[in-house]
C-alpha cells in the first residue's frame, strides 16, 4: 500500500473519530410540560408520540396507572405523569399527548400535558440531580441548563419500572 | 468450529429423539423378550449413538454405548434372554446415556459422569452369558462373520474406534457391517420361516408372544389351500411370502418416515402471532360489516360485501386451525415415559401394575405438551402409591393380582381430556375430610357441608397427604397441589370420580391451544370483560329479589342448589355511575367441582379472542389473566377465573346497596352560571335557539348530534342545568340520547326538553318514555322557548 493511500485512510479515520466525539458530546432530548414544570427525556428512548385515544381501566393498580391501550395490536400500559408526580389530574386537552417510551423490552405510554421541542444539549451543560433528590431511587437523571431556563431530565428506565 | 456445532446439534436432536422412544421399547421388550423387531430397534439406537459419538470424539459416551450394544447384540441373537435383572442394568445404562447426552448438550463435552460401574455390569452380562455354549438354534447366525464382532465386543477393552482407523480399515469395517446386516436379514428370514413352520406344524401350541409376522403369514398360507395342507407345500408359499416381508423392516423404515422439515419454534410462534392479528382484524371486519348492513339496508352492494366478509372469515378460521396444527404434538410424546416409570415404581413398591395407554395420537399444542408432563407424573405416582394395593391385599379382595392404570387422551369439543384411571382402593371421602380437619385445612363445619365430590378435591390442598408414611414415591403432600396449579395455569380443569374399593378416575380437561380461546363477553357499567368460555357453565337472567343475603354474602337458588354470588363490579372496583337495572345476569362459573355465580349487567356475546399479556409492568394483577383486542380496536381484560374464585371469598357484597348519590348543587350567583346544551344537527335551528336564549345571559353549549352531546356531557367540562334536544339527528337520535343520559345516576334529574317538528302522539309518548320532560314543537316563539327553559332550570328572576 502506498504511503499516500495510508495517509488518506489515516486522515479519514481521524475525521470519523472527531465526528463521533462531537456526537458523543451532544445529547438529544425531547421536552414536555407537566403542570408548570418542563421535563425532558432522551430522544432515543421514545418509540413514538401519539394523540390521546381511549384506554381500558385496569383494576387494583395505583391511580396513576390509567389502564392499558391498544398500540397497533400490542397491549401497552398507560401512565398519567401528572398524578404520578402528585399533581391534580386535569382534563385532557388538544395539546395532551401520549409519549410511548421504550427501555429494553419494557414499553409504556405516558400522558403529558404538552410537548415543547426537541432539545440538543451539550453533555457538560447537564448537571447532576440536586442532592436532596439524588440517590438510587430518584427518577431524575440530571438537570439540563439552557440559556434561560433549566430542564429536569428523567430516567426512562425508572419511569418504566413498576413501583407498586 | 461452527461446522462442528452444527453437526453436534443434529447429533443431539437425533439422539434425544431416539432415546425418547427407547424407554417405551425397553419396557415392552421386558414383556416380550423374544421380540426381534424391538430388539433390533433398540440395538440400532445404541449403535447409531455409538457411531455418531465416536465420530464426534465423545469417548465416554462411545465407551458406554459400545458395551450396551454388546449386550443388546447378544440378546438380539438369542444368546441372552432379557430378565428383569438384566433389564435393570440396561435401563441404568440408558439413564447414563441420557445424562451424558444432556451433559453434552449443556457443555459440549461428555466429561463428569462415571460410567465405569455400569460398564462392568454390562460386561458381566455380555461376557458371562457369552461363555455359555450357544444354543443350537442360532448355529447359522453364529457361523458367519458374527464371531468377529463378538470377539471385538467381548474383548471389548480396546474398542472399535472409527476415527482412528485408516481409510482402508474403515472400508473394511463398512464392508463388514454390510455383510453383518445381510446376514442379519438372512437370519431373520430363517427365524421367521422357522416360526411360521412351527405354527403350521403344531397348531395347538399357544401362539408365541411375537405373533404378528407369524400370524400374518400363517393365515394367507392356508387360505388358498383349504384342503388339509401338506406341511412342505404350506411352507413353500410361506417362505416365498417371507422374502418381501423380511426386507420390510429395512424398507419400511424410510417409508414410515413422514415427510417433515424441522422448523424453529420461534418462527411458528411468530406465525401464530400474525394469525392472532388476523383474527382480530377479522372480528373487526365482521363488526364493520354489521354496521354497514344496518345503515345501508337493502343496498345491492351489501350482498357482495357480505360474501367477501364471510369468505375472509372462513379462510381466517381455517388458517388459524392450520397454523395451530403445525404446533400440535401427539401426546404420546409425554405418555412415552410412563411405561418405564410404572415399571420402576412397581418394582420399588413391590406391586404389580399394568399401564394401559390409549389415544397417544391425540394432539395438543406444543406449549401444553411441555407443561402437562409434570402433573401427569405426580398423578400416576400417586395412583401407584396410594391407589393400587399390594398383590396380597388385591387377592384378598378378590381382585386381579395385577393392578391396572389406564392413561388415555381424547378430544371433547374444544378440549382435550386426559383420563387417568386406576382400579385401586379408591378415595374415602370421610377419611379425606377427617384428615383435612385434623391438619387444619378445613373446619369441622366446612367438612359437614361437603359433598363427596368436593371432598375428593381436598387432595389438591397444599400440605395434604393421605399416606401414613412419607415414602420416596409420595406422601410429602406437595404433589397434587402442584398438579392443580399447573393444570389451572393451562386454563384446564380437574374432575375426580372415585368409589371405595373400585378405583379412582381423574379427568384433566385442557384447552387445545393457549393463544386463542372462546370467551363470553360481559358488560358491567361501561366496562367489558372476557370470561373464558371453558369455565362458563351457564348464564341465567335474574331479578334483584331473587338474590338473598346469607351471612353477609349474596346467594341465589339455582334449581336445587344454592349458588354463592359475587358482583363483578366488586371484584374489579368498577365505579357505579350507571343506574342499576332491575334485572341482572348471573354467569355461573365452574372450576372442577366449585361453582360461583358472577353477577354482570349485560351479556354481550361469545367471541373468539386472542390472549395478549399485559406485560411486565402490569403482570400479576389478581383476577386478570391477560387482555385482548376487540373488533373496535379497544382493549378488553380477560378474567382469570381461578383467581376470581378465590377473590370472591374475601369480597364484601356491595352490589345491591344503592349508591349514595351525592347531589352537588351549585349556588347560582349570576345568569351565566346556568348552562344549557343545545343538541340539533341543523346549524340554523341551533342559531335560532341561541338567539332566543342569549338575551337572558345563560351559558350555551352546542352539539350537532346525540353522540357528540353524550361525549360533552360525559367529559364533565360543564355542569348542565338542562338540555334542548332535537329528535331526528344522525349517529344518535334524541330518544336514544335521552335513554343513554338517564342511565347515569347523576343525570337522573337533568331536565331534557325535546325541540322537534314531530308532532305525532306516538312521538310524544316515545319522548316521555325516554325521559323527556317537555315537548316543544317547531316552529315556536323565542319567548315561549325562553320561558320553558327558565321554568325548568329554576331561573332566578333577579338575574333578568
Amino acid at each position: 500500500m502506498s504511503d499516500q493511500l495510508k495517509e488518506v485512510i489515516n486522515q479519514q479515520n481521524k475525521q470519523q473519530n472527531t465526528d463521533l466525539n462531537q456526537l458523543d458530546d451532544i445529547v438529544q432530548l425531547v421536552g414536555f410540560v407537566i403542570g408548570d414544570e418542563e421535563y425532558a427525556i432522551p430522544i432515543l428512548a421514545i418509540q413514538e408520540i401519539i394523540k390521546p385515544f381511549s384506554w381500558t381501566r385496569v383494576p387494583q393498580v395505583p391511580a396513576y396507572v390509567l389502564g392499558v391501550f391498544n398500540l397497533r395490536g400490542a397491549v401497552i400500559p398507560l401512565i398519567d405523569l401528572r398524578s404520578k408526580f402528585g399533581l391534580q389530574t386535569k382534563k385532557q386537552s388538544d395539546e395532551t399527548r401520549f409519549i410511548v417510551m421504550r427501555h429494553g423490552d419494557d414499553v409504556a405510554g405516558f400522558v403529558i400535558d404538552r410537548l415543547t421541542m426537541a432539545i440538543r444539549l451539550k453533555k457538560r451543560d447537564i448537571g447532576p440531580a440536586p442532592d436532596t433528590v439524588s440517590g438510587k431511587d430518584t427518577i431524575i437523571e440530571g438537570v439540563g441548563k439552557q440559556a434561560d431556563k433549566i430542564i429536569t431530565i428523567l430516567k426512562v428506565n425508572k419511569l418504566l419500572e413498576r413501583d407498586f | 468450529m461452527d461446522e462442528f456445532q452444527e453437526i453436534l446439534q443434529d447429533f443431539l436432536i437425533e439422539s434425544f429423539e431416539l432415546v425418547e422412544k427407547l424407554d417405551e421399547d425397553l419396557v415392552e421388550l421386558e414383556n416380550n423378550p423374544e421380540d426381534l423387531e424391538l430388539l433390533n430397534g433398540i440395538f440400532r439406537v445404541a449403535h447409531t449413538v455409538k457411531g455418531a459419538s465416536s465420530f464426534l470424539n465423545f469417548d465416554v459416551l462411545t465407551h458406554l454405548t459400545h458395551h450396551m450394544e454388546d449386550v443388546l447384540n447378544k440378546a438380539r441373537h438369542g444368546d441372552l434372554i432379557i430378565t428383569p435383572d438384566i433389564m435393570d442394568v440396561v435401563l441404568e445404562s440408558i439413564d447414563l446415556m441420557k445424562a451424558l447426552l444432556e451433559t453434552i448438550r449443556d457443555t459440549s463435552a461428555d466429561a463428569g459422569i462415571d460410567v465405569a460401574a455400569c460398564v462392568v455390569r454390562l460386561d458381566k452380562i455380555s461376557g458371562g452369558d457369552g461363555e455359555v455354549p450357544a444354543p443350537a438354534a442360532v448355529e447359522a447366525v453364529e457361523a458367519t462373520p458374527e464371531p468377529v464382532v463378538e470377539e471385538a465386543a467381548v474383548a471389548a477393552e480396546d474398542e472399535v474406534d472409527y476415527d482412528s482407523m485408516s481409510p482402508d480399515d474403515l472400508e473394511a469395517e463398512i464392508e463388514k457391517l454390510l455383510q453383518e446386516r445381510q446376514d442379519e436379514d438372512k437370519a431373520k428370514r430363517q427365524a421367521k420361516i422357522d416360526a411360521g413352520e412351527e405354527v403350521l406344524a403344531a397348531p395347538p401350541e399357544p401362539i408365541e408372544d411375537e405373533p404378528a409376522p407369524a400370524k400374518a403369514d400363517a393365515s394367507p398360507a392356508p387360505a388358498p389351500e383349504p384342503t388339509p395342507a401338506p406341511v412342505p407345500v404350506a411352507q413353500a408359499p410361506a417362505a416365498k411370502k417371507e422374502e418381501p416381508k423380511a426386507a420390510a423392516p429395512t424398507k419400511r423404515a424410510p417409508a414410515a418416515v413422514e415427510q417433515t422439515i424441522r422448523v424453529d419454534v420461534k418462527r411458528l410462534d411468530h406465525l401464530m402471532n400474525l394469525i392472532g392479528e388476523l383474527v382480530l382484524a377479522k372480528n373487526r371486519l365482521i363488526k364493520i360489516n354489521d354496521d354497514v348492513e344496518e345503515r345501508y339496508e337493502g343496498e345491492e352492494f351489501l350482498e357482495e360485501l357480505n360474501q367477501v366478509v364471510s369468505i375472509v372469515s372462513l379462510v381466517t378460521t381455517d388458517l388459524q386451525i392450520a397454523v395451530m396444527k403445525t404446533r400440535m404434538l401427539p401426546i404420546g410424546k409425554v405418555f412415552n415415559k410412563f411405561p418405564r416409570m410404572i415399571r420402576d415404581l412397581s418394582r420399588e413398591l413391590n406391586k404389580k401394575i399394568d399401564l394401559v395407554l390409549g389415544g397417544e395420537d391425540t394432539e395438543l399444542d406444543k406449549s401444553i405438551v411441555e407443561e402437562i408432563g409434570d402433573p401427569l407424573v405426580h398423578i400416576i405416582r400417586n395412583s401407584c402409591d396410594h391407589g393400587v394395593e399390594t398383590p396380597d391385599i388385591r387377592l384378598a379382595q378378590g381382585k386381579n393380582e395385577t393392578g391396572t392404570i389406564g392413561l388415555k387422551a381424547y378430544n371433547e369439543g374444544n378440549q382435550i381430556v386426559i383420563q387417568i384411571d386406576d382400579d385401586g382402593k379408591g378415595l374415602d371421602a370421610v377419611m379425606l375430610k377427617d384428615k383435612s380437619v385434623e391438619k387444619g385445612l378445613i373446619t369441622e363445619k366446612e367438612a359437614d357441608s361437603m359433598s363427596d365430590k368436593e371432598a375428593f378435591t381436598l387432595i389438591f390442598k397444599p400440605g395434604f397427604s393421605t399416606a401414613a408414611a412419607v415414602t420416596s414415591v409420595s406422601g410429602r403432600g406437595v404433589g397434587m397441589d402442584v398438579v392443580k396449579t399447573n393444570i389451572e395455569k393451562l386454563n384446564g380443569m380437574i374432575d375426580i370420580d372415585s368409589e371405595i374399593g373400585v378405583g379412582t378416575s381423574m379427568k384433566l380437561k385442557i384447552p387445545l391451544t393457549l393463544a386463542i380461546i372462546q370467551a363470553l363477553l360481559v358488560g358491567v357499567q361501561e366496562e367489558y370483560y372476557a370470561i373464558p368460555l371453558a369455565s362458563v357453565l351457564e348464564t341465567v337472567r335474574i331479578s334483584k329479589d331473587e338474590i338473598y343475603t346469607v351471612e353477609g354474602r349474596s346467594v341465589m337458588r339455582l334449581r336445587e342448589e344454592v349458588l354463592s354470588l359475587v358482583h363483578i363490579g366488586d371484584i374489579f372496583e368498577v365505579e357505579r355511575i350507571l343506574d342499576a337495572n332491575e334485572h341482572a345476569y348471573v354467569v355461573v362459573l365452574g372450576l372442577g367441582t366449585s361453582k360461583l355465580g358472577l353477577i354482570v349487567d349485560t351479556l354481550v356475546g361469545q367471541e373468539e379472542i386472542v390472549i395478549k399479556s399485559l406485560g411486565d409492568y402490569l403482570k400479576g394483577i389478581e383476577g386478570v389473566a391477560g387482555a385482548t383486542i376487540r373488533g373496535d380496536g379497544g382493549v378488553t381484560l380477560i378474567v382469570d377465573v381461578v383467581a376470581l374464585m378465590s377473590m370472591a371469598r374475601d369480597v364484601k357484597s356491595t352490589a345491591l346497596s344503592e349508591p349514595s348519590s351525592a347531589v352537588v348543587s351549585h349556588e347560582k350567583t349570576k345568569a351565566s352560571d346556568y348552562t344549557i346544551m343545545i343538541v340539533d344537527d341543523s346549524k340554523t335551528d341551533r342559531t335560532i335557539m341561541r338567539k332566543a336564549l342569549e338575551p337572558i345571559g345563560i351559558t350555551l353549549v352546542e352539539a350537532s348530534d346525540g353522540q357528540e352531546a353524550l361525549n360533552i356531557l360525559k367529559s364533565g367540562d360543564y355542569n348542565f342545568d338542562a338540555m334542548l334536544v332535537d329528535i331526528e339527528m344522525p349517529r344518535m337520535d334524541g330518544y336514544t340520547l335521552a335513554t343513554e343520559i338517564k342511565k347515569y345516576n347523576k343525570y337522573k334529574n337533568l331536565p331534557l326538553i325535546a325541540v322537534t317538528s314531530r308532532t305525532g302522539k306516538s312521538d310524544r309518548m316515545r319522548g316521555v318514555e325516554s325521559g323527556m320532560i317537555e315537548y316543544i314543537t317547531k316552529p315556536y316563539s323565542a319567548d315561549y322557548l325562553s320561558s320553558v327553559v327558565q321554568r325548568n332550570v329554576n331561573f332566578k328572576s333577579e338575574f333578568l
